[in-house]
């Protein structure tokens, strides 16, 4: 009897292990599919084909153009059958095919038939179609029966219509931006998603009309939205509108009310919407933030993940900016800190991390201890972070957040782990005196058993600095020598130079480091011995009890003023010849970021990262194209070479970007041209200057372009003499001259004719921070005091009303065109003061730093001391007059 | 948006995954990454239970249902908790087409109409739809009942 069942179980068990595609393959799936064709179709066998291909598609198998372009032709006989099943199927298999198949118009008579069906559900779907393989031409053709769509009574074509009118907007804006009026009527439906998708349409259509989009917030919060999503975005642009509304700072903010109403909604997505909105309005006060924290609190207990994630990383926000208002949530925080989300754990106890006072950090760092053994690197380098910055919040408590560090930098983990625990014990060491000593201690213990070369040589580097100044410096000499034995030929040769660096300091040690580096020169590497042999000829006093000299330091402890980019692209441009290379001919300006990277976050403080390295230099393709044209050989050496400014707007007739040459007494303005007509060719271009707003300037030559052909850049020249040493500033304007020439675009001919003509460009202003350079320096206080007080000059502004403190601190910035340092351009939300610390390098090569004092009052008005130091009192001068002008 | 949707076994065999706006060198390193965390997470864990996680400026939401895991990405208006209601009516249309929290083998089966659903609920970055009912209705071309 028991036989009969056995057998059954396992042929379920054969059931369920096979997949229904086992052994699928593409070709013979495309053999099958000839059935497509039959004259009788039969729809079940046609849609198991279908998803077939489905199937063969989402596991990401390629049908070649010609492959797909078949299938795609057969698929689209099936429009023959009736059945409703098989149809479904068809308008999704065209939909799939269409990315990789040609011809894909052929269907379009089909698509255009079904969407004037009588079959609310064939209009549907062939909209949805239509939509995916439509173009321009075809999309003007159908704009019609789109527009009636979008108002039709069934919700689900309306909708079709909707959606469709979002992909499109992508690709055809002009076009969808006509449907407005149908979209406005679509907002108003009964239908909840109807509405939601209309929304959504009608604020991307209007969303550079910030007075429409006012409106449309303004009505739709008055009225009824029926759905939550329509909901969670009418929340979205209403927050929009209310950052875009010029603050009033009297009375109530407009639309609070309808925010913190949301906050009773029935649905918990539009609650947490409106508490994330009333979290993030620009200024939010205590009372405003209140009922919105209540929510997210009771969010903290709720049973579903999602829930209590989304609401304690938005208190984590609110922490860094309010941390008091979020101190009430503590007690439910410490209980996720067991949730079994990791993600929702390392969030609760960051922002404890930021909430806690003083006397809670002990038992806060007890149950971390615990947590960090089961959470992944990425969670642990967030807590690593965290707990940095409360120790710089509460400096007494270092002795037990620095033991943390120290206990996990000894636990396994990777190398992005391990640097977050370095960077933040040098931070540490950094900015808490009594915590140097016992952080030296644990990097020296960390190093004998480092698996990280970079971790290792910077970790020397930094003992070199900081070591001998420690009151017992003889004691983390045997942990730098034992690196000497044990690692690799780079590690050895940071050993050498932090060895070097302990001689150079401390002249008790230096017989005894001078031992230890001639038994370097006997190392197998080259690079250790070439050290150690020149440390040993540069401390001098063949190892007697002797200061260093100040050379010597100067050459062990000065910072590389050059950007290792700078003198990279220097060196390979070097050829090897009789005249040594010069280190004073490489160019000292950093380069401006482009503007992916500028876009990043703000800098989070380095540890002991190397200053970000920027894109290869262009200065020397500069200094070489002009040093090229004999009328400019004789201006001397190039200064500087500013970012290419743009005299046209994008995608005009003829595209022209200015760069600005500063030398000691002259100014070249560079024009790049391109001519994007393919029908043109443009000879003798120039550009004429009307230097009439730049007094200082006198024209001293020009070199015109001989011929510009369709889209291949050219360059003409203006080159102004300017008094010497005088920071002369001035407004220039600009009109593109060129002879015109008809050209065949398919032949190339060019007609012998031309005509002369002139083209309006953007006008053109030098300014005082062209004839500075961003240089930036590693340790601003070591800049600042080796600079010395000789030529300060320091002085008070008021800057008037401003928009906020951090505008202010940027307008000062790009007045002045320095290399903002430390991090300082960065202005804490709400602070009242900062101070920021800015380097450069002025016109003649002249070093300077500033100081900027920043203090903003009640009525936002700007005050600012600025205190200056260079090697050249007109240049300290100078500085200050550019303030006072600017 | 709506950056995946990726359904796979539990061994980390894709089923089928439909990605909007991510370019293809990007999806490999984003089909590892889900794969991974279901992989680390989704052992043992409770039929439709949702997970959650965020990396910069994107969130992912994910389940399990049967012998399926589930994933969905997003960003901007798709965070945490847009993303688990779109989760929310894929797995429901799942196991209304399969009648069960599927195995592998079931979700196969019904593979055709579990593409129809997910092409009923999200096209490319938007999701469309959110009744199981109407879906159900939809992917058999007939018209919603009334609203």
């Amino acid at each position: 009897m028991a036989q009969p069942l056995v057998k059954k179980d396992d042929d379920r068990d054969d059931e369920a292990e096979y997949s229904p595609f086992l052994g699928i393959e593409k070709g013979a799936v495309l053999q099958e599919a000839r059935v497509f064709n039959d004259p009788q179709l039969d729809p079940r066998r046609c849609s198991q084909v279908i998803t077939k291909l489905l199937y063969l598609l989402n596991q990401g198998d390629s049908f070649t153009k010609v492959e797909a372009t078949e299938v795609f032709f057969s698929v689209t006989k099936l429009f023959q059958s009736k059945d409703l099943g098989l149809r479904r199927m068809v308008y999704l298999i065209i939909k799939e095919l269409s990315p990789s198949a040609d011809e894909v118009i052929i269907v379009t008579s089909s698509l255009m038939k079904d969407m004037n069906s009588k079959t609310d559900m064939y209009r549907a779907n062939a909209i949805r179609v239509l939509c995916r393989i439509t173009d321009g031409t075809l999309l003007t053709q159908i704009e019609r029966y789109l527009k009636q769509a979008i108002v039709d009574k069934n919700p689900v074509v309306a909708s079709a219509a909707l959606v469709s009118g979002i992909h499109l907007l992508q690709t055809n804006p002009e076009i969808v931006k006509r449907w407005s009026n149908e979209v406005q009527e679509a907002v108003q439906s009964r239908a909840a998603l109807v509405q939601f998708h209309a929304l959504a349409l009608l604020q991307q259509i209007r969303q550079n009309d910030r007075l429409a989009v006012s409106k449309l917030v303004t009505s739709l919060t008055r009225g009824t939205v029926r759905s939550p999503l329509a909901q969670c975005l009418l929340i979205r642009y209403t927050s929009q509108v209310i950052r875009e509304s010029p603050n009033t700072h009297t009375g109530d903010r407009p639309f609070y009310d309808f925010l913190e109403s949301c906050l009773r909604h029935k649905a918990e997505m539009v609650i947490f919407e409106a508490a994330r909105a009333i979290t993030e309005l620009s200024g939010v006060t205590s009372r405003e933030l209140t009922p919105a924290i209540t929510v997210l609190q009771l969010f903290l207990s709720s049973s579903k993940p999602v829930l209590r994630f989304a609401a304690v990383r938005t208190l984590n926000k609110v922490a860094m900016t309010h941390p008091m208002a979020v101190t009430n949530c503590n007690i439910d925080m410490e209980s996720l800190i067991s949730d079994q989300n990791r993600s929702i754990a390392t969030l609760a106890i960051t922002t404890l991390l930021k909430t806690g006072n003083e006397s809670s950090v002990d038992r806060l760092m007890k149950q971390i201890t615990n947590f960090m053994s089961d959470i992944a690197d990425e969670f642990k380098i967030v807590v690593v972070e965290a707990i940095r910055s409360l120790c710089l919040k509460f400096p007494l408590k270092y002795r037990s957040l620095m033991n943390f560090l120290s206990n996990i930098l000894r636990e396994e983990g990777g190398f992005e782990y391990k640097k977050a625990i370095v960077d933040s014990i040098v931070i540490l060491i950094r900015d808490i005196p009594e915590a140097k000593e016992s952080g030296l201690l644990h990097l020296c213990e960390f190093i004998e058993d480092c698996e990280f070369t970079y971790l290792s040589t910077q970790i020397l580097h930094f003992l070199g600095i900081e070591g001998p100044k420690t009151t017992d410096p003889s004691k983390y000499i045997r942990y730098i020598y034992n690196r000497v034995h044990l690692e690799n030929a780079t590690v050895r040769a940071a050993a050498v130079s932090t060895l070097a660096k302990f001689g150079a300091m401390v002249d008790a040690l230096k017989p005894r480091v001078f031992v230890l580096l001639r038994r370097c020169i006997f190392d197998s590497d080259d690079e250790v011995r070439d050290r150690a042999t020149l440390y040993l000829n540069t401390l001098g006093g063949d190892g007697e009890v002797v200061e260093t000299n100040k050379d010597a330091k100067t050459f062990l402890f000065g910072a590389l003023d050059i950007p290792l980019v700078n003198l990279e692209t220097s060196l390979k441009n070097y050829e090897p010849s009789e005249a040594p290379f010069d280190i004073d001919s490489v160019p000292k300006e950093v380069k401006s970021q482009p503007l992916a990277e500028k876009k990043a976050p703000g800098k989070k403080p380095t540890g002991l990262g190397a200053p970000a390295a920027g894109p290869p230099s262009t200065v020397d393709a500069y200094e070489r194209l002009l040093s090229s044209i004999p009328e400019f050989s004789d201006f001397g050496k190039l200064f500087k070479s500013s970012a290419p400014v743009e005299l046209t707007e994008a995608e005009t007739e003829y595209a022209v970007n200015v760069v600005k040459h500063i030398f000691d007494r002259h100014v070249v303005f560079q024009y790049n041209c391109t001519n994007t007509i393919p029908e043109q060719l443009l000879e003798n271009v120039s550009v004429i200057v009307d230097a009439s707003e730049a007094d200082d300037f006198t024209e001293v030559a020009s070199k015109p372009l001989r011929s510009l052909p369709y889209d291949t850049p050219g360059q003409t020249f203006m080159a102004f003499e300017k008094p010497e040493g005088i920071t002369a500033v001035g407004k220039f304007s600009n009109v593109l001259r060129f002879i015109v020439k008809e050209v065949d675009p398919t032949t190339g001919e060019v007609e012998e004719d031309g005509v002369e003509d002139e083209y309006q460009l953007e006008d053109l202003e030098v300014v005082a921070a062209d004839y500075m350079m961003k240089v930036g320096v590693a340790n601003f206080r070591n800049a600042w005091e080796s600079m010395g007080d000789d030529f300060e000059r320091v002085d008070e502004y008021g800057l008037g009303p401003r928009e906020s403190l951090a505008e202010a601190v940027s307008a000062v910035i790009n007045l002045l065109g320095m290399q903002p340092c430390e991090g300082t351009e960065v202005v804490a939300t709400n602070s009242r003061s900062h101070t920021c610390l800015l380097s450069g390098v002025f016109l003649g090569n002249v070093r300077v730093l500033a100081r900027l004092q920043f203090g903003i009052d009640g009525s936002r008005g700007v005050a600012m001391k600025l205190a200056v130091r260079s090697e050249d009192e007109a240049v300290s001068d100078a500085i200050h007059e550019i303030v006072s002008c600017g | 948006m709506l950056l995946a949707v990726l359904i796979s076994n539990s061994e980390g065999n894709i089923l089928t995954e439909r990605f909007n706006g991510v370019p293809a060198e990007e999806r490999s390193h984003w089909r590892c990454f889900l794969v991974k965390l279901g992989a680390d997470n989704l052992k043992g864990a409770r039929n439709e239970e949702l997970f959650v996680a965020s990396h910069k400026s994107v969130y992912v939401v994910y389940t399990m249902i049967g012998d399926v895991y589930l994933y969905v990405v997003g960003k901007d208006e798709y965070d945490e908790l847009a993303l688990a209601e779109v989760i929310f009516i894929i797995t429901t249309s799942i196991r209304d087409v399969c009648q069960k929290p599927p195995t592998e083998r079931l979700f196969l089966d019904k593979y055709g109409r579990i593409c129809l659903c997910l092409d009923e609920i999200v096209w490319k970055v938007v999701l469309e739809n959110t009744e199981k009912e109407r879906i159900n209705r939809l992917i058999s071309l007939k018209p919603p009942t009334p609203v």
